[in-house]
């Protein structure tokens, strides 16, 4: 759908538009029409709310530190998840006594961790980057065992024919061949890092977009709690906008190879 | 929105690329496959005993904390509670998004339409969504179900929608010349054509809905695993705190595992075929 | 046909270079084994050009990957300028049938090539420049920078070939190397594996179902044939050193070869 998005079609933007306008049309008619909590901001509140929310500094101090944590949680998970992941998928031993204990981690919701690691470390950023790694590992390293597991037989046997040393096959073969698998991992990755770490905000008293959503609403400043949610999906978007380009260009050869 | 959606076979990528290994027995292949949990057991067993941190009980206590609760019926009580709201939340958003999804898919223009407004929405964090969902309808079990529905729609209708992008031309056409009826048509080909990325779709939802349903239980409840959770914590009931995070751990687990096993069975016919 | 010399070294094959001894292979073990080689003999010369060829599902691959050092045989010896083989050896490189999955899609066509001298610890400048080289010795001068998904079925095997060239092995072991291509690719890539036999004296096992590549190709046409399979013909060819995929196949002899080839498969 991106790719059709890029050419340009000025009718098309125009019908975008139109659907948005729509959107916020039945918004606005839901909240006259009372069926919403009477609280609930209509569409000029909100957007009245963006605006200064825009050029409020606490605004980009949030945004800072929500970005900084989901940042750093991410790449210890990316750095962590592609060593153990390419470790495991090479080692079929290894990758068979694991499995289990894996698929227990991937489907553990980390989130419901959290009270236990706040009792360890606090209410902080600290805290925070810990739940998000946690949580952005599972995806980098199941996908990058996928990929390290995933070796054409043709390539192996040219691997082992022309005996290349094991350091040049797990720099030039196996890691290049299980990048497809990592990147999709590092994407998906990406986007629960912003979703964790402002769920973590939601929940605890560390800084950030999160945090700002649950005071705004205890203060009853509902247009500022949806302003922040709407910058909150931007934020999202834009991250997986990004990363979604950037692995298509890295990534030709994959998918020019598979046609 | 292809990129958008999710693999459907990450499960069979094990079988593609691994033989199987002849005369290893049951016993040893059990053994393999369990050393290493019980490795992790056993480590963990012995280091919290010795535990002089108050935060970190020993796993003799967390266990012994989880059988007595397990046996009084507070965490059954809250776990049918908890678990309701899911089953809920995600049938929910199974039927909305696979009708949205199967006429999305159908409707090319409209698609293209609404595509940025429906990544805008699936990228807003579901857990955001919380306070404000549960601000304004209250701590009851509706908005509970509601945030649930929403976070784990989009799953199923971005791999909906993929799905039926991927039905063959040639069974288009052919639907197409035997004139079939719209109502047959969605019901007899292209939802089954389209099932395989659907369970796909369900299967990244029910990650999420378990999130979203502990979420909203630490945010604000008055029952569920989440509230058990929450409630032990700010108890200082340190051993409940953990014994109710691993619970819900091996719910997850139990709950994917299960899936999995429900998935081969419903596509038992795609898995066989071999499809692509 | 160009690179034709009179007195081109290859076809003086005298040396015995590789030796097979009963060499037998089965998969499984007990009741449930399969045998898919017995007692298998045979005997290469130094720039002899030895074609293999069966029918189909005869274990032609197999054979091949024995021979390659992939796979341990159950029993009998494989050796190479009198040293037993146990694995994969510097005096053999293999060229396989899925030349687009054995090139490396992420590497550029001269990567691809230098990527097992990488292997040797050759410097940088020194693998580039043999690798362009034996690009251009398969015809391929001047292509080193494109990767292989932006070329054809023929010119990725052509690569493929140039990186066991470029390996310098003494023997060059081919897996059905033409089966994935069309007709036409196909005559071109057999001509360019005969005049890089005939110029740069390389020895060559050729494995194939089709009995006129296997006779168009070689100096001595081995069949193997039976279940599980062996030896069952030895055919020294004489067309000489220039072939043409006219007159060669047009030789009586070439005939009277191939109707022999297939009186012994078909007794079998």
């Amino acid at each position: 759908m991106s790719n059709q998005a890029r050419t340009v079609d000025p009718g098309l933007a125009l019908q975008r538009l139109l659907a948005v306008a729509v959107l916020l049309a039945v918004w606005q008619v839901v909240v006259f029409s009372g069926v919403l909590p009477s609280m609930t901001p209509g569409v000029v509140e909100i957007a009245a709310a963006i605006g200064s929310t825009i050029t409020s500094a606490v605004f980009w101090a949030s945004l800072g530190k929500t970005m900084l944590a989901a940042l750093s949680g991410w790449l210890i998970a990316v750095a962590a998840g592609t060593g153990l992941g390419l470790l495991v998928g090479s080692l079929p031993r290894l990758d068979r006594s694991s499995s289990i204990l894996i698929d227990f981690g991937r489907s553990f919701p980390v989130l419901a961790l959290m009270p236990v690691v706040i009792m360890m470390l606090g209410s902080n950023t600290r805290m925070e980057i810990v739940v998000v790694a946690l949580s952005c590992l599972w995806p980098v390293l199941v996908q990058t065992i996928y990929g390290a597991r995933r070796q054409e037989a043709a390539v192996v046997d040219t691997v082992r024919t022309f005996r290349i040393p094991k350091l040049l096959w797990f720099r030039r073969v196996l890691l290049p061949g299980a990048m497809p698998f990592i990147a999709t991992g590092i994407r998906i990755s990406a986007s629960i890092s912003i979703l964790v770490a402002v769920g973590v905000e939601v929940l605890s008293q560390a800084p950030g977009i999160g945090r700002q959503i649950t005071l705004a609403q205890q203060a009853q400043h509902w247009d500022k709690a949806f302003a922040y949610l709407f910058f909150a999906g931007l934020v999202g978007w834009g991250i997986a906008l990004l990363l979604q380009t950037a692995e298509a260009r890295l990534l030709k050869w994959n998918r020019q190879a598979n046609g | 929105m292809a990129e958008t959606a999710v693999s459907t076979r990450p499960d069979n990528a094990r079988r593609r690329t691994r033989t199987v290994r002849t005369g290893t027995s049951p016993a040893a292949r059990l053994l393999e496959r369990s050393w290493l949990i019980a490795v992790v057991f056993i480590l963990w067993w012995v280091l919290s005993a010795r535990s002089t941190n108050f935060f970190v009980p020993s796993l003799q206590e967390i266990l012994a904390v989880l059988a007595r609760d397990l046996s009084s019926g507070v965490i059954p009580d809250g776990a049918a509670y908890s678990l309701t709201n899911l089953a809920a939340g995600l049938l929910l958003a199974v039927a909305v998004g696979i009708v949205l999804g199967l006429i999305l898919g159908e409707a090319n223009r409209l698609r293209q339409v609404v595509d940025p407004v429906i990544h805008f929405f699936r990228s807003v964090p579901q857990a955001a969504l919380v306070p404000l969902i549960i601000g304004a309808f209250g701590m009851g079990q509706g908005p509970k179900i509601y945030t649930i529905a929403f976070a784990c729609m989009w799953p199923v209708l971005l791999n909906t929608i993929d799905g039926v992008l991927g039905v063959e031309p040639t069974v288009r056409r052919f639907a197409k010349v035997y004139r079939i009826p719209p109502g047959l048509y969605f019901r007899r080909v292209v939802l089954p054509a389209a099932l395989p990325q659907i369970v796909a779709g369900v299967r990244v939802a029910l990650p999420i809905g378990i999130t979203v349903m502990v979420v909203s239980e630490l945010f604000a409840a008055t029952r569920g695993l989440g509230f058990y959770i929450l409630n032990s914590s700010a108890t200082f009931q340190v051993p409940e705190t953990w014994a109710g995070a691993l619970f819900v751990g091996v719910i997850g687990y139990i709950l994917s595992v299960a899936f999995v096993l429900c998935e081969r069975r419903i596509l038992r016919w795609y898995i066989k075929s071999g499809a692509k | 046909m160009s690179l034709q010399t009179a007195h081109s070294p290859a076809r003086r094959a005298t040396e015995q270079l590789m030796q097979v001894r009963g060499l037998t292979m089965s998969y499984g073990s007990g009741a449930a084994e399969n045998k898919i080689l017995q007692d298998l003999d045979l005997d290469v010369r130094a720039g002899e050009f030895v074609s293999i060829v069966g029918p189909s599902g005869v274990g032609k691959t197999t054979l091949l990957r024995c021979l390659s050092g992939l796979l341990a045989p159950k029993a009998g010896t494989i050796s190479v300028g009198g040293q037993q083989i146990t694995g994969p050896h510097p005096d053999l490189a293999v060229v396989f049938q899925d030349y687009s999955r054995s090139l490396l899609p992420w590497m550029s066509t001269r990567e691809n090539v230098a990527f097992p001298l990488q292997g040797k610890g050759m410097g940088k400048a020194e693998r580039n420049a043999l690798a362009d080289r034996n690009l251009a010795a398969v015809g391929l001068a001047g292509q080193g920078d494109k990767y292989p998904w932006e070329m054809s079925g023929g010119m990725q095997q052509r690569v493929a070939i140039a990186r066991a060239l470029a390996y310098n092995a003494k023997v060059l072991l081919m897996d059905e190397p033409f089966a994935s291509v069309d007709a036409q690719t196909r005559f071109d890539l057999e001509d360019l594996v005969i005049d890089l036999h005939t110029n740069l004296g390389v020895t060559v096992i050729l494995v194939t179902h089709d009995i006129d590549e296997a006779l168009y190709l070689a100096d001595k046409v081995v069949v193997i044939a039976e279940k599980p399979a062996t030896v069952v013909d030895v055919i020294e060819t004489n067309f000489g050193e220039v072939r043409d995929q006219v007159e060669t196949k047009a030789d009586p002899r070439f005939a009277e070869a191939r109707a022999r080839i297939l009186h012994r498969l078909r007794d079998h």
